[in-house]
């Protein structure tokens, strides 16, 4: 399946539109891992605990948008977007969404 | 007696924020530097495309980063003061700038790895991990959080053109 977050893909044409797909996930880390970046708030440096966190909620939001985007027969998913909100200290939401397509690879002239 | 230790308290917590904030930071900076010279070769846009060049065979795949960095000590505290009196908040506008060359940096690093050439169409977000705004009455914790994403080519240079 080919993933971009560009419109077109070059290379490709578009032939048809299946729709949208999204995935979305609200993920925590435990507690130990908050009192740490407690500390670490104190001499700096970058939060890995949190990064993680964001990289498997990322995972998992673009996982299921590939489920759904499977479903639908989609070969490709184009323009793919993410958001994120907070639902409360130490948790975040991660939301992907993109339009599920089929591309065929562009005749080169 | 109990403001002197609150005091001492908060002199230690301000020096350990100097010292080892200053040291993580300026070993961060140097990093970056290091880093980005050796990626130099990388096309990157934040375009849709790479002008001059045509598409490779290698299909294109979108890559993620992430970056979260927190604030040291001092640095929440002098923003603190920075709050009261206004005015530019400049070690936060370093910690910002650090979080977001460190996203660039993965993905042109991930892209790279996986055999691309070319980055187009990155872009750049917040997020909030700390929750700031969600806890009441206590104060957040204070970090930059970056997601980066962008979609690897394999870009060829058009010739005769």
């Amino acid at each position: 399946m080919i993933v971009t977050n560009t419109e077109t893909v070059a290379g490709y044409r578009i032939v048809e539109v299946k729709g949208l797909v999204q995935g979305n996930t609200v993920r925590a880390k435990h507690a130990g891992r908050d009192i740490m970046a407690g500390f670490k708030n104190i001499v700096g440096g970058e939060l890995k605990g949190y990064t993680e966190l964001l990289t498997e909620s990322r995972r998992q939001a673009v996982e299921r948008m590939l489920g759904q985007a499977q479903q639908l027969g989609a070969n490709a998913i184009v323009n793919v977007r993410f958001t994120t909100s907070a639902v409360t200290a130490g948790a975040a939401e991660l939301y992907a969404y993109g339009t599920a397509v089929i591309l065929e690879p562009e005749l080169q002239a | 007696m109990e403001p002197v230790i609150f005091f001492g308290f908060t002199v230690v917590l301000l020096t350990l924020g100097l010292f080892a904030g200053g040291y993580a930071e300026r070993r961060h900076l140097q990093s970056l530097e290091q880093r980005e010279a050796a990626m130099g070769d990388m096309l990157l846009t934040q375009i849709k495309s790479y002008p001059g060049h045509i598409p490779g065979p290698r299909p294109p795949q979108v890559i993620y980063a992430e970056v979260v960095i927190a604030s040291d000590y001092l640095k929440t505290f002098l923003a603190g003061l920075r709050n009261f009196f206004g005015g530019q908040v400049g070690s936060f506008q370093i910690m910002l700038g650090r979080a977001r060359r460190e996203a660039t940096l993965r993905v042109l690093e991930q892209a790279r790895q996986q055999g691309y050439n070319a980055v187009c169409n990155l872009r750049l977000e917040t997020a909030d991990v700390g929750g700031n705004a969600a806890t009441q009455g206590k104060k957040g914790m204070v970090m930059a959080a970056i997601l980066a994403s962008a979609t690897a080519y394999h870009a060829e240079v058009r010739n005769g053109h």
